[in-house]
């Protein structure tokens, strides 16, 4: 299948790529940029497990070509933490108990970030709202509510 | 209380940096050089013959490498495998569940093995199903498998059958002062991983060594099984267990053998990971059972007799834990006269396996829902029902067995001080059409037992390195690190808790049974004891003191008549490690068979709010109570108690297998397979009740299977308090809610 160019920034890393029309944006950027942090719990857009930032919007990457990304603004969860500074919210994950097999989190972690972008004091009931496209199997979401409104108040 | 430093604090996990970083390694995430693809094709129909399978034009297609169907497996045991799913990696003669593995294609990239698959031409010939379980068990009813056989009281479609009996049934039924019979009905259910089952089988012909990489809940086990299987010395199988994204049960057979069979006929590493369609079609889920319960009780609210019998539906296979099950049943509540019937049904579903707290959420939703009719018709407080009959040391267990020193009492005991029941009635109850109720509910596991060994060993800079072979999928780790800690009085950040794999790690058994910390964690807590004494016997060789008067902390052995002589970890390392130095290594070893149980019981009030115009229902408040025996980790401890109680929020109300009248899934995807969103579970209060268990570390009991039994429980029973009306099938969804309200006919 021919292939076509694609030029789109990751994690503020600039890339120019020739994908398959065919590959979702996960594919795409866990197979060739080997960025695996995002995963494919579902492949049906259902669990968020692949939940990406892009251009500010959070997008379940299974579902988006990639070729639909062109010139976009992606992050992912490895853009999260720089120079070895975790953000408020990983950090906060991991003091809260919002961690278990970690499957959903680099997902869950990028849908509180968009949360807390546009709203940073938000209530128990948004933050249940705005994590609701993504699933979780082992919490039963009560520390990673309590993670996300401990991030947004800030450090103690 | 004895003080600790390092157990019983809440402790981040010591994982956590790579898991928000994403670094953390899951098997899909894996890729090997020269690495091929597996895509399986699965039987469309619930049961058939399979007359002829063509793979000539898949095998021709560009990409392919293999084709692979049952004749093309490396020959296995028939006998086993006519019985056991395990030994069953792709259909042979006979498909005898829609969804069953029937051929797999090897290609150099998953879309070539997509396409590929749509090119094998498979010729059925439609057979009978039996896809209900009482339909299966009466005579006459065709075979779920054509190689089953009748034998002597027992139909065929029947896999096993148990009875527990105790007193005298007919004298604890002319004592009583109510009889309230009912059936309950309970459907199959996901355990609902995210990540989907994936492995990785690494196999070199020159050398026949084989590395089996995937996130497994026991990777000796599958070790074990795979050898035997494809008849290898475990000498030249390596088993790596990766990080599992979410356990629950699910990760043991049969996906890691059959691409282990892939890797040996194409001799190329081979990446198997499932759809989500496929864990849903194809693994293991829960049983659907049915329970008959007939029991009388005393006007006092005593419960004299108990009558069950219990069907569990284990799909095409053996596997449903029917025997815990049924003990469970009878298992919570002191009954003089007792019987306890179990059925293990066959039928052309998919078949079954282990999810957190196997059989025992199904059971408990039905004696727990049967105490709360009797005790509400009775007009007694459905709690303090429970509490005077609540078993505790001494009691029996159907078979039997009497009970040690337990915690249910004290767990009833903690809801019933709890905010959301002692206010239960102030609630608003507001002649509207949304009504709000609060039910209460109990259950438990019995803890499992398996052997399990550790090492600890003393870094050459004085920090302690722990050595495990469990597979964590619940925050043992941590647990683990905390133990070695704990016993070496070293802050929690010179220890390394590392899993080794099937080669290197000292054996564990599987992670499952709510058994590591309980059986693993002794081994440690021995291993660190162990190093301990190495450290202290070596020091009192150096220091030229007895090794009574020495003591360690923070990483300082000192002698306590004489705090001037002392010595550092760090030295003491050198003096075990160094070129010519004159001491052994420190190599502490733990090793523990463990036969005594530790029972945990989980307590749980929630407060609904059911709309009865939609049947939509809300789960408002919720306080979820556990025996622990001891918390070595607060935090993963309410962990455990919180995941729990969304998923016995979700088979309370969402999470059902359904199945078309051909025994085809409905629903093989996360939409219409509703897992519990954050917007559908409330903020879960944990109270953490701590009665010593007699053999676990520090009095510890194992924590991850109980809070999972009672949640449907309460669900129903919160629903018949908000509207009165009772309902004995499980997921309480709103259609069934508008059925028993008379809104919605048929």
């Amino acid at each position: 299948m021919s292939k076509l160019p694609l030029t789109l920034t990751v994690n503020g890393e600039p890339y120019q790529l020739e994908v398959e029309p065919h590959r979702t944006l996960l594919e795409v950027v866990r197979d060739d940029l080997r960025l695996t942090g995002a995963k494919e719990g579902c492949g049906t857009g259902d669990c968020g497990a692949c939940s990406m930032i892009v251009n500010g919007r959070l997008v379940t990457s299974c579902l988006l070509l990639a070729v639909e990304a062109r010139g976009a603004d992606v992050l992912t969860i490895e853009g999260l933490a720089r120079d070895g500074r975790l953000h408020p919210l990983q950090q906060a994950f991991i003091d809260h108990g919002g961690v278990q097999c970690g499957f959903c989190t680099p997902g869950m972690i990028l849908a509180a970030k968009c949360l807390l972008d546009t709203n940073p004091n938000p209530s128990e009931e948004e933050i249940r709202r705005a994590v609701a496209g993504n699933l979780c199997r082992c919490t039963g979401y009560t520390k990673i509510v309590q993670a996300i409104a401990a991030a947004a108040e800030g450090p103690a | 209380m004895p003080e600790y430093r390092a157990v019983g604090r809440p402790t981040p996990r010591i994982e956590g940096v790579d898991k928000v970083t994403g670094r953390t390694v899951y098997t899909a995430d894996l890729r090997l050089p020269g690495m091929l693809h597996a895509r399986l094709l699965h039987s469309p129909h619930a049961h058939a013959r399979i007359r002829r399978i063509d793979t000539a034009r898949a095998r021709a297609l560009p990409g392919v490498e293999a084709v692979v169907t049952a004749t093309d497996l490396p020959p296995l045991d028939t006998k086993r495998a006519a019985s056991n799913r395990a030994y069953c990696l792709l259909a042979a003669d006979e498909a005898v569940f829609a969804g069953q593995p029937v051929a797999a294609v090897v290609a150099r990239d998953l879309s070539t093995a997509e396409e590929a698959l749509d090119l094998i031409d498979v010729e059925y010939e439609e057979l009978p199903a039996v896809l209900d379980p009482l339909d299966a068990m009466k005579e006459g009813s065709p075979l779920v498998r054509s190689d089953l056989e009748k034998t002597e009281g027992k139909p065929a479609n029947v896999a096993s059958q148990m009875r527990f009996t105790r007193g005298d049934l007919e004298r604890g039924f002319a004592e009583a002062d109510l009889v309230v019979e009912r059936t309950y009905r309970t459907p199959v259910v996901h355990q609902g991983y995210l990540e989907p089952q994936a492995t990785i089988v690494d196999y070199d012909a020159a050398s026949g060594e084989m590395t089996i990489y995937t996130g497994t809940q026991g990777q000796f086990s599958i070790r074990d099984d795979i050898c035997r299987m494809l008849h290898l010395p475990e000498t030249k199988v390596r088993v790596v267990g990766l990080e599992v994204g979410g356990g629950f049960g699910a990760r043991g057979f049969p996906f890691q053998a059959l691409c282990a069979a892939l890797a040996l006929i194409v001799k190329r590493p081979v990446k198997l990971v499932l759809t989500r369609h496929e864990d849903l079609t194809s693994a293991t889920p829960a049983p659907q059972a049915v329970f008959d319960l007939k029991a009388r009780m005393k006007r006092d609210g005593t419960l004299v007799a108990l009558q069950a019998r219990a069907v569990y539906d284990s799909g095409a296979f053996p596997g449903a834990a029917m025997a815990i099950g049924c003990v469970m049943l009878g298992g919570y509540y002191r009954c003089p006269n007792l019987e306890i019937q179990g059925f293990e049904v066959l039928t052309n579903k998919v078949s079954v396996g282990a999810y957190r707290a196997p059989a025992v959420p199904s059971a408990t939703f039905a004696i727990d829902s049967q105490m709360d009719i009797m005790a509400r018709e009775l007009g007694l407080d459905p709690l303090e029902v429970r509490l005077k009959n609540a078993v505790q040391e001494g009691d029996l267990l159907p078979g039997d067995r009497p009970y040690p020193r337990i915690g249910l009492r004290e767990c009833l005991e903690q809801v019933r001080d709890s905010a959301i029941w002692r206010d239960r009635d102030q609630l608003e109850r507001e002649p509207g059409p949304r009504r709000r109720g609060i039910g209460v509910a109990a259950g438990g596991w019995l803890g499992g037992l398996q052997p399990a060994a550790a090492t600890v060993m003393l870094n050459g800079d004085g920090t302690v390195g722990v050595l495990v072979g469990a597979n964590d999928i619940s925050g043992t780790n941590t647990s683990f690190a905390q133990i070695a800690a704990e016993e070496l009085a070293l802050p929690l950040s010179q220890v390394r808790v590392t899993l080794g794999d099937s080669h290197t790690a000292p054996f564990a058994g599987v992670t499952g049974g709510s058994k590591t910390l309980f059986t693993v964690g002794r081994a440690v807590k021995a291993a660190a004891e162990d190093a301990r004494r190495q450290i202290l016997e070596t020091a009192a060789q150096r220091l030229e003191v007895p090794v009574e008067d020495l003591d360690c902390v923070g990483g300082v052995v000192r002698s306590r008549a004489d705090p001037e002589k002392s010595i550092t970890f760090d030295r003491l390392a050198r003096m075990t490690t160094g070129f010519g130095a004159a001491y052994p290594p420190v190599v502490g070893r733990g090793a523990v068979a463990a036969r005594k149980q530790a029972p945990g019981f989980s307590v749980q009030a929630a407060e609904v709010e059911v709309d009865t115009d939609t049947g939509q229902v809300r789960v408002l408040g919720y306080v979820t109570v556990q025996d622990v025996g001891f918390a070595v980790n607060p935090l993963s401890v309410e962990g455990q108690m919180e995941g729990a109680t969304a998923q016995g929020i979700g088979m309370g109300l969402f999470e059902e297998m359904l199945y078309d009248d051909r025994g085809r899934l409905l629903n093989p995807g996360l939409l219409d397979y509703r897992l519990p969103t954050a917007a559908d579970v409330p903020h879960i209060e944990t109270l953490i009740v701590e009665v010593p268990s007699e053999d676990g570390p520090y009095g510890a009991r194992g924590v991850g299977e109980p809070p999972v039994t009672p949640g449907s429980a309460a669900i129903a029973n919160a629903i018949h308090d908000a509207i009165g009306v009772r309902i004995t099938e499980i997921p309480i969804t709103p259609e069934r809610i508008l059925r028993s309200l008379g809104k919605v006919k048929g």
